[in-house]
C-alpha cells in the first residue's frame, strides 16, 4: 500500500504563507478592486466566524470569575459581581498546577522535536538513501496511521509498566513518539525538492547528515512549521495515555490535571472549574498568538536562504 | 539526538522485536492474560499474620472523595507517628472510575498500590479478577471489630462469606427541599413520608409556584442508584442474587408511577443537565441527591435547605448506599498487606471516620461513631447532617444485577433512560436490560466464580 | 503515470556518484530509519498483533487469566442489538465533522483568502480553538450548552426558542458534540485551505475572469481543481482524527444519554476501561481498524481516478 498519490506536496510552500496579512507575502497578486457590498458582507461573515469563535472562551473567561451562586441562577447573570481572583487562588490551591504546566512542556518541547526529527531522519532515508525494502519501510511506517490508540494502549500500557517506567517522562513520551503522520507530509515535500541542490551537496563532499541539516531542513522549512504545529498541539492536548500512565498529580499533564478539579459525590464547581480551563487555554492561547507572528518571519527567511 | 534506540532496549525486549519481525506467534507470551487457566478470585490464603513483621511503607490509591486530600493526609499524619509505617497517598484519578480504570491496567505489573479505593460497582470485578485479598482474617487478627461497622455498609462487600473490602467514604441518596418553596405551598415542614404524600403535595407547589415540583437526575451511576428507592419500595428488585427480576409487576410497577409523576402528574421532571444545581437555583422545589452534595447545595443555594428520608413506597421505606470502600491488592507481599491492614483499621476507626465525614458529608462507617463528639458537633452546626445519617438505619444491600454485572449499571441506565426521556415501554425497556444483563452476567460473571 | 522521483531511480546522480558498499548504506538506513521504525515496531505494531490475540479472548480487564473463545466477540457485537446504534452514530459523527468541516473549512479559507482589512488576526482566531485541549473545549462548552445555566439557552430564549435539550435528547445531543468538534477543529482545516489558495496562482483567476467566467464557475473550474491535492490529503487527516476522537466525548456526555453519542471509538474505551471487557473492546477495535483500511483504500483509489494533477 502506497499513500503516494500525488507528487506534490499538499502543504504549504515558503509563498503560501498561512498567516500573513498582505502586508508580508509580497508576493500577492493585486486582486481586481472590488468595492461595496460583497466587501461589506465579506465583513460580516468574517466578523460572524469571529465572534463564534471568541464568544465561547469569553463566557469561560466570565464564568471563571463567578461564585457559585452567580453560575447557577435564572436568568443566567453575564458579568460576574467582581473580578476578583478567588477561583482562580481555589483552582491554584486545589491542584499542582505549577507541576502540570512544567510536565505538559517538557512533554510537549522534547517529544515535539524528537518527533519532528524522527519524521526527518526517515523521511530522508527514504527519499534519498539507498535501500532495498524502502517502499516497505515507508509503507510501514505510514499505515501506522490507521492503528487506532485505542488498540495499542493496554499492551503499551503493560509494556511501561514492566520496563518501571510509570511516572517518568520517558513513559509519558516514547508510546507517541514514533512519527507517521509527519514522515509522510516530509517525504511529500522531499520529493519536489530540486536534486541539483543535493547534488552540489554531494560534491562537496557533504555527508548525507550535513546534507539533511545544512541543506534539506532549512529549504523545507515551511512544512517544518505545518508540522510542528500539529506535532505540538498532539502532544500538549494528549489525553488518554498520560491520564493512564501517571498517577502521581506531580507529574500530570495539564488535561489530566484539569479533570481533577472536577468533583465526583457533590456539586461541580464551575467557576474553579474555568479558572482551571482559563488556565490551561490562555497561555496556549498567548504562545499561539506570539508564535504565528515569529512563524512568519522563520518560513520567509528560511525561504531566503533556501 | 537520534542515537540509536536498540541501545536502550534489554534483552528481552530485543526478543520479542525478533519475534514480531519473524511473524512469530510466541508474542502471546509477554504481557496481557494467560490463557486457558483457571482464573477466579484470590483465595484465603493460611497467611500467619502474627509472624508478619509489617511493611515500613505502603502505597494508596484514592481519587480523595469530596475533595478530602488535606483530610487524608492529616489522617496518614497521625498514623505515621503512632505506627512509623510511611503511606504514599497518590492521587490515582479524578473519580472511581479512573481509579477502577488504572488499578485494571495496573494488574499484573510492579505498579500495583498496597490499598486502593473499590467502589460499589468496582470492587466484586477487582475480586473475580483475583485483584484483592479477602479480609476476614486479617481483620481478626488486627481486631477490626466489623461488629461494630454499619451493617449495611460493610454488607455491600460481603460475598461467598468473605468481605473484600472495607467501608470509607459512604453515601446514600437523600431527600432535599425548598423549605421557601414548601411555605409558600403551605406544607408541614419535612419531606413528604411517601410517594402517596407526595402525590397529595404535588399539586399545592404546582398550584402556588411555576416550578417544577420534584427533579430527578440522570446518567450512569446516578438513575438506577435513586432508582432502587421506588423499586424497592414498590417490593420489586433489579434482581434476585443473579436472577434478573425486572419482569415482576412490582418492578414495572414502580416504572411506571415514574412515568406517570413525570408524564401524567408533571409534578417531576428530569434535568436537562444536573439536577442538583437545578435545585440550588430554585428551579425545583425537591429533588433527590447524594449526602456527598449537601455541603455542596447548602454553599450553592439562596434559600434554606431542607432534608429528609427518601419517600417511602407501597411496600415500606427503601434506600440504597453507594459510595466507596478500600481493598487491599491481592498480589503484594504479606509484609506490605499487614501494613495496609494496620492503616485500614486505623482510616476507619470511630474516631477517623468521624472525622473524615465531619470534613465531607460522607457517612461515618462506624455505628459507635454516630454518636461521639465530633459528629455530635456537625448535627449542631449543619441538622440537615442528621436526617442522613439517621436514614442509614434502614439502608439495604444493593442488587448484583446492578453493581456486580460489568455493564450491570449502564443497561439499567439505559432502560431508565428510554422510561423516564422517551416514554418506553417499562416491560421492553426492561426486558432489554434484563437480557442483555443476564448475558453479560453468564459471559463475564459466571466462569470466574 | 508517476514521473520519475529523486532517490528513487538507479540513474540518480546523487546516489550513483557515491556508490557505497551495501553494508554501509544498509547501516546509514538504518541509522536515520531505524530509530523510528523501531518505535513503530514497539509500541504500535506489536500491541496490535496483542490486541488481535485479545480480541479472541473472554478477558476482563485486570484479570491475570482469559478463555479463548475463538470468534465468539465478533459474533456478538455483529449482533448485538446495540451494535446498529453505534454503527450509526459513528457514521452520522464521522461524515457531517469530515464533510462538514472541510465544507465549512474551505468557505471559511477562501473568506480569510479575500482582501479585507483584518484577515490576518481573523485567520488567528479561526485556528486558536485547534490549538486548545478537548477535555477543555469539552468542559467549556458543557457549560455553554446547559439548557438553564449556559449561554446558548439565554440566547435562544431571548428570541423566543427555548433551548433544546441538549443532554438529554440523543436527537439533539449528537449535534451538539458535532458543532463542538466543528469549532475545534475547522480552523485547521481553513488553515491548510488557506495555504493551498494563496499557492493558486492569481493569473490563472484573472486569466479566467477575463475569458467572462463568473466568481462561481471560476472557482469550480479554476481553484477546485487545483486545491484538489490538498481536499485529498485533508480527506484523509480528517477521517483518521474524526473516527478517532474521544476527549471531547468523553467530557460532554460520555457517551449519552442513551447511547446517542456513542461512536465506536467511545464504545471501545467504554467496553475496555469503564466495563472491563478487553476482549470484547479489542474485537471492535479490530473491527474499526479494518474499517478504517478499507475506507482510506477506497478513498485513495476514488481519489486517484478523479484528481489529476
Amino acid at each position: 500500500m502506497s499513500l503516494d498519490v500525488r507528487r506534490k506536496s499538499p502543504v504549504p510552500r515558503e509563498d503560501m504563507l498561512p498567516w500573513t496579512d498582505g502586508e508580508g507575502a509580497g508576493k500577492r497578486a493585486q486582486q481586481p478592486p472590488r468595492k461595496g457590498r460583497p466587501r461589506i458582507g465579506g465583513y460580516l461573515l468574517m466578523l460572524l466566524a469571529v465572534a463564534a469563535m471568541v464568544l465561547p472562551l469569553v463566557w469561560m473567561l466570565l464564568a471563571s470569575f463567578k461564585q457559585r451562586d452567580e453560575i447557577y441562577t435564572v436568568p443566567i447573570q453575564w458579568v460576574p459581581e467582581s473580578f476578583a481572583l478567588s477561583n482562580y487562588v481555589g483552582a491554584l490551591a486545589a491542584v499542582p498546577f505549577g507541576n502540570f504546566f512544567i510536565n505538559s512542556l517538557i512533554t510537549t518541547v522534547v517529544g515535539a522535536t524528537l518527533k519532528i526529527t524522527l519524521g526527518l531522519t526517515t523521511a530522508y532515508a527514504v527519499v534519498f538513501l539507498e535501500f532495498p525494502f524502502k517502499k516497505f519501510v515507508f509503507g510501514l511506517v505510514v499505515f501506522a496511521l490507521l492503528v487506532p490508540q485505542q488498540i495499542v494502549i493496554i499492551p503499551n500500557y503493560t509494556l511501561i509498566s514492566d520496563l518501571g517506567w510509570i511516572n517518568t517522562y520517558q513513559g509519558l513520551i516514547l508510546p507517541g513518539l514514533a512519527s507517521a503522520f509527519g514522515t509522510f507530509l516530509f517525504r511529500q515535500h522531499f520529493l519536489t525538492l530540486p536534486v541539483s541542490i543535493l547534488e552540489a551537496a554531494a560534491l562537496d563532499g557533504a555527508s548525507h547528515w550535513t546534507r539533511l541539516w545544512r541543506f534539506v531542513v532549512p529549504i523545507s522549512a515551511p512544512t517544518i512549521a505545518a508540522v510542528a504545529l500539529v506535532s505540538i498541539v498532539s502532544e500538549w492536548n494528549e489525553y488518554l495515555w498520560p491520564l493512564l500512565v501517571v498517577d502521581k498529580a506531580e507529574m500530570m499533564t495539564l488535561p489530566v490535571g484539569l479533570t481533577l478539579l472536577q468533583n465526583n459525590d457533590g456539586v461541580t464547581n464551575w467557576g474553579v472549574l474555568m479558572a482551571g480551563t482559563v488556565l490551561i487555554t490562555v497561555p496556549v492561547l498567548i504562545v499561539f498568538f506570539l508564535l504565528q507572528r515569529r512563524i512568519v518571519t522563520g518560513l520567509t527567511s528560511g525561504a531566503v536562504t533556501g | 539526538m537520534t542515537a540509536s534506540p536498540f541501545a536502550n532496549l534489554n534483552r528481552r525486549q530485543l526478543l520479542q522485536l525478533a519475534a514480531l519481525v519473524g511473524g512469530s506467534a510466541a508474542l502471546a507470551a509477554c504481557g496481557g492474560p494467560a490463557v486457558g487457566q483457571a482464573g477466579g478470585a484470590a483465595t484465603e490464603t493460611a497467611t500467619d499474620w502474627a509472624s508478619v513483621t509489617p511493611a515500613k511503607e505502603i502505597t494508596w490509591w484514592s481519587n480523595h472523595p469530596g475533595t478530602s486530600k488535606d483530610i487524608e493526609s492529616e489522617i496518614i499524619k497521625r498514623f505515621t507517628a503512632e505506627s512509623g509505617i510511611k503511606v504514599n497517598l497518590v492521587t490515582a484519578g479524578a473519580n472511581y472510575d479512573e481509579v477502577a480504570q488504572k488499578f485494571q491496567a495496573a494488574s499484573g505489573s510492579s505498579n500495583v498500590p498496597d490499598l486502593v479505593i473499590a467502589s460499589d460497582v468496582w470492587w466484586f470485578r477487582y475480586m473475580i479478577n483475583g485483584q484483592i485479598l479477602p479480609l476476614d482474617q486479617l481483620a481478626k487478627h488486627l481486631e477490626f471489630d466489623t461488629e461494630d461497622f454499619n451493617s449495611t455498609l460493610y454488607g455491600d462487600y460481603e460475598f461467598s462469606a468473605s468481605h473484600w473490602a472495607v467501608p470509607y467514604a459512604r453515601s446514600t441518596p437523600l431527600f432535599y427541599y425548598n423549605k421557601a418553596v414548601w411555605e409558600k405551598a403551605g406544607l408541614p415542614d419535612r419531606a413528604p413520608k411517601t410517594w402517596a404524600e407526595f402525590d397529595e403535595w404535588a399539586p399545592k407547589i404546582q398550584a402556588t409556584t411555576e416550578i417544577t415540583p420534584l427533579g430527578l437526575g440522570k446518567g450512569t451511576s446516578w438513575s438506577a442508584w435513586w432508582f432502587c428507592n421506588m423499586l424497592w419500595g414498590a417490593g420489586g428488585a433489579y434482581s434476585k442474587d443473579w436472577a434478573m427480576t425486572l419482569d415482576t409487576p412490582e418492578a414495572l410497577e414502580a416504572a411506571k408511577y415514574l412515568q406517570t409523576i413525570i408524564y401524567d402528574n408533571k409534578s417531576a421532571a428530569v434535568t436537562a443537565k444536573d439536577q442538583v444545581a437545578d435545585f440550588g437555583a430554585g428551579l425545583t422545589g425537591c429533588t433527590i441527591a447524594s449526602t456527598g452534595s449537601l455541603s455542596g447545595i447548602l454553599a450553592s443555594s439562596k434559600f434554606d435547605v431542607g432534608t429528609g428520608f427518601l419517600p417511602e413506597g407501597a411496600k415500606g421505606p427503601a434506600c440504597p448506599t453507594g459510595g466507596t470502600g478500600l481493598a487491599i491488592p491481592a498480589d503484594k507481599t504479606p509484609e506490605q498487606q499487614l501494613a495496609a491492614g494496620m492503616f485500614l483499621k486505623f482510616l476507619t476507626n470511630a474516631e477517623n471516620t468521624a472525622y473524615f465525614s465531619s470534613n465531607t458529608g460522607y457517612m461515618p462507617v462506624r455505628t459507635s461513631a454516630l454518636e461521639g463528639e465530633t459528629m455530635k458537633a456537625v448535627y449542631a452546626k449543619t441538622p440537615q447532617f442528621r436526617t442522613a445519617v439517621d436514614q442509614l438505619a434502614g439502608t439495604r444491600v444493593q442488587d448484583w444485577g446492578r453493581v456486580f454485572v460489568p455493564n450491570g449499571d449502564k443497561d439499567l441506565t439505559t432502560a431508565l433512560e428510554k422510561i423516564m426521556l422517551q416514554k418506553g415501554d417499562p416491560a421492553e425497556a426492561f426486558a432489554t436490560a434484563a437480557t442483555s444483563i443476564t448475558k453479560s452476567y453468564e459471559e463475564n460473571v459466571l466462569p470466574y466464580l | 503515470m508517476p514521473r520519475p522521483t529523486p532517490g528513487e531511480q538507479d540513474q540518480n546522480p546523487v546516489v550513483q556518484r557515491k556508490r557505497r558498499t551495501p553494508w554501509k548504506s544498509w547501516l546509514l538506513f538504518l541509522l536515520f530509519a531505524g530509530p523510528n521504525v523501531a518505535l513503530l515496531v514497539i509500541f504500535t505494531y506489536k500491541p496490535l498483533v496483542q490486541s488481535l490475540q485479545y480480541s479472541l479472548l473472554q478477558w476482563n480487564i485486570g484479570s491475570a487469566t482469559a478463555r479463548f473463545i475463538g470468534l465468539d466477540n465478533y459474533v456478538n457485537w455483529f449482533t448485538d442489538p446495540a451494535t446498529a446504534n453505534v454503527v450509526r452514530v459513528t457514521v452520522i459523527f464521522t461524515l457531517v465533522t469530515v464533510v462538514g468541516g472541510m465544507v465549512l473549512g474551505l468557505s471559511l479559507a477562501l473568506l480569510l483568502n479575500r482582501k479585507l482589512r483584518g484577515t490576518g488576526m481573523a485567520r488567528t482566531v479561526v485556528v486558536a480553538p485547534y490549538v486548545l485541549s478537548g477535555v477543555a473545549v469539552g468542559l467549556l462548552w458543557l457549560f455553554v450548552f446547559d439548557p438553564n445555566f449556559g449561554v446558548l439557552g439565554a440566547v435562544l430564549k431571548s428570541v423566543g426558542l427555548g433551548s433544546p435539550d441538549w443532554y438529554n435528547d440523543p436527537a439533539w445531543a449528537l449535534p451538539m458534540i458535532i458543532v463542538v468538534y466543528l469549532w475545534k477543529n475547522v480552523g485547521y482545516v481553513a488553515l491548510i485551505y488557506l495555504a493551498a489558495l494563496q499557492a493558486v496562482p492569481k493569473d490563472l483567476i484573472e486569466a479566467a475572469t477575463l475569458d467572462g467566467a463568473g466568481p462561481f464557475a471560476n472557482f469550480r473550474n479554476v481553484v477546485l481543481p487545483l486545491l484538489g491535492p490538498t481536499t485529498f490529503f485533508l480527506s484523509v487527516t480528517t477521517l483518521l482524527s474524526s473516527l478517532q476522537s474521544f476527549d471531547i466525548i468523553q467530557a460532554m456526555t460520555k457517551g449519552g444519554p442513551l447511547e446517542g453519542t456513542t461512536t465506536m471509538m467511545y464504545q471501545i474505551y467504554q467496553e475496555g476501561f469503564a466495563t472491563g471487557r478487553a476482549g470484547y473492546s479489542s474485537a471492535i477495535a479490530t473491527v474499526l481498524f479494518f474499517v478504517l483500511l478499507v475506507v482510506t483504500a477506497v478513498q485513495m483509489l476514488f481519489i486517484q481516478k478523479k484528481v489529476h494533477y
